[in-house]
């Protein structure tokens, strides 16, 4: 037997090791950014691993003949396994119920292979060293695997390939290692070409896996956010990215901020209380856009609403906000509500068909950037709201900066004045956002009568904290402007000028 | 006339005639040849349809085919001949003037003519006339009309309010010109300062014309056309092609000359130097429409074009529309009745019909053969229709391009076509992953007779090969995004404003009617082919036997 082989057989420990914590840590880094809470997440993991890295050991006594060959086809099934792992893993964790079953199944499943692969190299070598040796030897290059895996993967592989691609690269690797040993010691192995041409091709399927990696996440969207991109869909309407950074999560509609979790209650309770407080016989309320389920949730801490209806172009978006428990524990189960009813429809479609009235609207739709939203900034539009707006009603529009963006929020309130409803602006300072705008509108006979009081438990809104939102310092004094109409989007030429200063 | 001048002029025109003959059957034989040469396939792998008004129906007026003998006959108060916008025209107003006895007679098994509009799984689109701009604020039988379609809503200040969902969306217009495509029309992005300084010039002046009014009070250009000023000076312009005029007015940009041509090919499908000074000129300076609730000239459209206006006319007149009929002989009967014989491709059954009036709102191509038992003194070979192609194409996304996004109106600088619209323009939705855009092809390269049988040669692939070129200048990498192509030929699309046309002797005397029996309307008659013309024409005839009656 070839000297050189032992030495080969020594090399594929430190590889198999590398690898095998490579998949540990891909485990626990998915689970902590997808589950959160990376303490619990990362034991929990740790511990699964080890015990089913145990139950690998101890299975390792059934294999009796073929050993080599058996080492081989572990090999490349842990390649396989590990090197789609945290593809599966994003794929599936929009299904919440199934993710944790997946997950773990995935841990204890690598770890029963590693777990076999240490034991059969051993007795694979057991012939060719002494036992000290053996032992020595073969520790001492799983342990230097070990590290070396626990210092590239934070340092190299996460900010330069992303977890994905580190997975694939790590699959092919483990692949590589079967496909080495295969043809080294294709003398004493049985079909050692049916293993050869398995390894090739499982390293075609990880290497194309490694090249279409990005469509799952794609490496250069990560580099755009500063925070570790933690969930990514395509809708047919928009690409929503949900990025996580210790305890924050951000949600992001096509490359747009949509809410930060450690300060969107700023944003959500002045849309909200405001105008609702006002309206103690509010009973049916509609919210437009909002898929998150945000505005809806401060909305449900009024008992005396009966329904409300919530109209959001994308199913996509309503329904990760229905299943994912990370969203499902900010918006607290709100679009599960009973009261709630979830309709996926383009807005100004449905509010065309619309005949039944509500007491209180919530406009919370995207920032006019382009014409196709700016249709829902119209006076044709609020001529719609209107139309379905109780007589007794109040109906909230976001309206972009009133610091960064004047003319555009002065324009929302032209807009809104244009179909003869009276408008109070108001404004409110959100971290995420800067500072931010809504106007109230109402029918002229019901003006708006300011709360003296609010509900208990809000984190920002009080009779005070209102007075100072209405009230406007110079440098967003109301500027005079058109009215946007269908036939001019005047707002969206606005917005773009506006914000064009800003990003 | 002497026997020898005569024989002269026969001689011509029969030299004339055979070199027409030869340059039709060079290019129509060679399109062939390379039709059967392209069996092989074109390059593209687009699906879709070549359509066009009825061939058949056509060919049976032409070519004097054997049909059935009459065997119904019967009697119909008053006949209308066609129902494009003119014939809807007339028959809403005999219907308004509370007249039950008539019948509109459509060769076609759809009313609409030149409105006519297709609708697939992704969207309604125009096959034809696509647009109209508010209305002159005198033309109170055009306003009448709106408000009664609701596209006028109500007025404020006694100045029409138009229905907010028809005026065009935002964006509306833009040009792809020096590799990008900039905001509006009009050449502005990369445009030396001398031709934007002619530009503006010419526009200033035909504003000026637009607000001004002739001896007789009358506003020099205006809609219908009947309405404008009489004075010989300006009249006197129509006899010279615009291009001979803009010379003589010293301008000579190249942007500003490409502009005003692609005006003459958008509304009259030919180009700068067939049509008359005085039409190129009525282009700008006739619509000074107010609304008060958009710009002066505002376009209102929809995503069948049209065809929605054209719905509205037929709508109320369904029992009186009668379409898969063809009117192929109109004579005078004795007891002083008009005779019209039709015959019904469907059913292969001949009719005859006796009328007391008839208003013929077929194109004067036509009335030539409908008439043929008349002696007219009328040189029809002065009405000059300009071939179209019309392509709808189905197209998941548009690639990527520099500039203003997609608009309404969508036009490339130095193209052949005048562009594409967006027929999902007025579409209220948000996101929208297919839209058909359609695409405007005058075929003005050639004579008319000459282009229009050369584009009744050409098959499928063929038109896919000339369209494709351009979209690919216009759009590079369109072809993958495109679903299907529809195409749709217009042998005699429109009626187009030569030199010596609109104002001329010949055209009067086509519009007269014979012996307060037969009537005409049709924007052929007019000397353009716009919404406004048509509807008037309608009105007109049907006024005139309104009022013979009376």
């Amino acid at each position: 037997m070839n000297k050189k082989l032992p030495a080969l057989l020594l090399i594929s420990v430190f590889v198999v090791a590398t690898c095998g914590l490579i998949y540990e840590l891909i485990a626990g880094t998915l689970a902590s950014y997808l589950l959160g809470d990376s303490v619990t997440q990362f034991s929990t993991i740790i511990g699964v691993y080890l015990f089913s890295m145990g139950i690998g050991s101890w299975i390792s006594k059934y294999f009796e003949k073929n050993i080599l060959s058996w080492f081989i086809q572990i090999e490349i099934l842990v390649g396989l396994v590990g090197g789609f792992s945290s593809t599966v893993l994003f794929l599936v964790f929009e299904s919440i119920a199934s993710f944790r079953i997946v997950l773990y199944g995935f841990v204890s499943l690598t770890g029963i292979l590693v777990g076999l692969e240490i034991p059969l190299l051993m007795r694979i070598l057991k012939d060719r060293y002494e036992f000290k040796d053996l032992v020595s030897k073969v520790f001492t290059f799983d342990y230097i695997g070990a590290l070396l895996a626990s210092l590239i993967f934070p340092l190299l592989l996460i900010p330069h390939l992303g977890l994905v691609k580190t997975a694939y690269m790590f699959g092919m690797l483990n692949v590589a290692v079967a496909l080495i040993v295969c043809v080294s010691f294709k003398k004493e192995i049985r079909a050692s070409k049916y293993l050869q041409s398995t390894s090739i091709l499982s390293i075609i399927i990880l290497l194309i896996g490694f090249v279409y990696a990005d469509k799952i996440t794609s490496f250069s969207e990560s580099q755009t956010y500063s925070d570790t991109i933690i969930y990514s869909k395509s809708t047919p309407y928009q690409r929503i990215i949900l990025t996580k950074k210790n305890k924050v999560l951000r949600l992001f509609l096509n490359g747009n901020l949509q809410f930060s979790s450690d300060d969107e209650y700023r944003y959500h309770e002045a849309l909200v209380h405001p105008g609702l407080q006002a309206l103690p016989y509010a009973k049916h309320v509609l919210v437009m856009g909002g898929g998150d389920g945000l505005a809806v949730r401060e909305i449900l801490k009024y008992p005396n609403i009966d329904s409300i209806t919530l109209v959001d172009l994308d199913k996509g978006m309503t329904g990760l906000f229905q299943s994912n428990k990370m969203l499902l524990d900010i918006n607290k189960n709100a679009l599960l509500s009973k009261k709630v009813k979830v309709i996926n429809a383009d807005a100004f479609s449905w509010i065309k068909a619309q005949h039944k009235k509500f007491d209180f609207i919530v406009i919370d739709f995207p920032d006019p950037s382009n014409y196709a939203v700016g249709k829902l900034y119209t006076n044709s539009f609020y001529k719609l709201v209107k139309g379905i707006l109780s007589p007794r009603g109040l109906m909230v529009v976001q309206s972009t900066s009133p610091y960064v963006a004047p003319k555009s929020f002065w324009t929302v309130n032209k807009t809104l004045e244009s179909v003869g409803l009276k408008t109070i602006p108001y404004h409110n300072y959100v971290p995420s956002f800067g500072e931010w705008g809504y106007i109230i509108a109402t029918e002229p006979e019901n003006p708006y009568k300011k709360p003296q009081n609010y509900i208990p438990g809000l984190k920002f809104v009080s009779k005070e904290s209102v007075d100072l939102m209405l009230f406007f310092p110079k440098d967003m004094a109301k500027v005079e402007t058109e009215v946007n109409k269908l036939n001019n989007q005047i707002l969206v030429k606005y917005f773009e000028d506006e914000w064009a200063n800003v990003l | 006339m002497s026997g020898q001048t005569s024989y002269k002029a026969d001689l011509s025109t029969y030299l004339k005639r055979r070199s027409f003959l030869l340059s039709v059957g060079l290019i129509t034989g060679g399109i062939f040849l390379n039709g059967c040469l392209s069996k092989i396939k074109s390059k593209y792998n687009i699906k879709g349809s070549l359509n066009g008004p009825n061939a058949k129906a056509g060919h049976i007026l032409r070519d004097k085919v054997k049909l059935p003998e009459a065997t119904v006959f019967r009697k119909v108060k008053i006949l209308i001949v066609g129902s494009g916008i003119s014939g809807l025209s007339a028959a809403r107003w005999l219907q308004k003037n509370g007249e039950k006895d008539f019948e509109v007679l459509e060769l076609e098994n759809h009313p609409g003519g030149n409105s006519h509009y297709g609708t697939n799984k992704t969207s309604s689109y125009p096959v034809g006339a696509h647009y109209i701009t508010v209305a002159n604020n005198d033309d109170d039988l055009l306003i009448d009309f709106l408000k009664e379609i609701n596209v006028i809503t109500h007025f404020e200040n006694n100045i029409p309010y138009y229905n907010d969902y028809f005026l065009t969306f935002e964006p509306e217009e833009r040009l792809l010109i020096n590799g990008e495509w900039q905001d509006g029309l009009i050449p502005d992005f990369g445009v030396p300062e001398e031709d934007k300084h002619q530009i503006k010039e010419f526009l200033a002046f035909v504003n000026k014309l637009k607000n001004t009014k002739g001896n007789d009070g009358k506003f020099l250009f205006n809609i219908p056309i009947s309405s404008s000023s009489t004075d010989k000076i300006y009249r006197e312009l129509d006899k010279i092609t615009f291009k001979k005029y803009l010379e003589e007015k010293g301008y000579t940009s190249k942007y500003l000359l490409w502009y005003l041509n692609y005006a003459c090919k958008d509304d009259y499908g030919q180009k700068l130097d067939k049509i008359s000074a005085w039409a190129g000129l009525h282009y700008f300076a006739s619509r000074r429409g107010n609304a008060a609730n958009a710009e002066q000239n505002a376009i209102l459209t929809w995503p069948e074009g049209n065809g929605w206006i054209m719905k509205q006319l037929a709508g109320k007149l369904k029992e009186h529309i009668k379409t898969s009929t063809l009117c192929y002989n109109i004579n005078l009967m004795e007891n002083g009745n008009i005779l019209a014989t039709v015959y019904n491709p469907d059913t292969n059954i001949t009719e005859n019909i006796e009328a007391e009036k008839i208003i013929l709102s077929s194109p004067q191509f036509i009335n030539n053969r409908l008439l043929k038992n008349l002696q007219r003194l009328i040189d029809y070979s002065t009405f000059s229709y300009s071939p179209w192609l019309i392509a709808n194409i189905t197209i998941n996304e548009l690639p990527q391009s520099k500039g203003r996004a997609l608009c309404w109106d969508n036009v490339a600088y130095n193209t052949a076509s005048v562009g594409y619209v967006n027929s999902a323009q007025q579409h209220l939705k948000i996101s929208e992953d297919k839209k058909v855009i359609t695409y405007y092809l005058p075929l003005c390269d050639f004579e008319p007779t000459v282009a229009r049988l050369a584009a009744y040669s050409r098959n499928y692939e063929q038109w896919l090969d000339i369209v494709i070129p351009e979209l690919e200048v216009i759009h590079p990498e369109i072809t993958q995004a495109i679903e299907n192509i529809d195409f749709w030929v217009w042998g005699h699309g429109m009626i187009a404003p030569t030199k010596n046309f609109i104002w001329s002797e010949n055209l009067e005397k086509a519009r007269a009617p014979i012996e307060n029996k037969i009537f005409f309307a049709h924007s052929d008659l007019s000397g353009i082919s716009i919404f406004e013309e048509a509807f008037h024409q309608g009105i007109k005839a049907a006024k005139q036997i309104l009022d013979g009656g009376k």
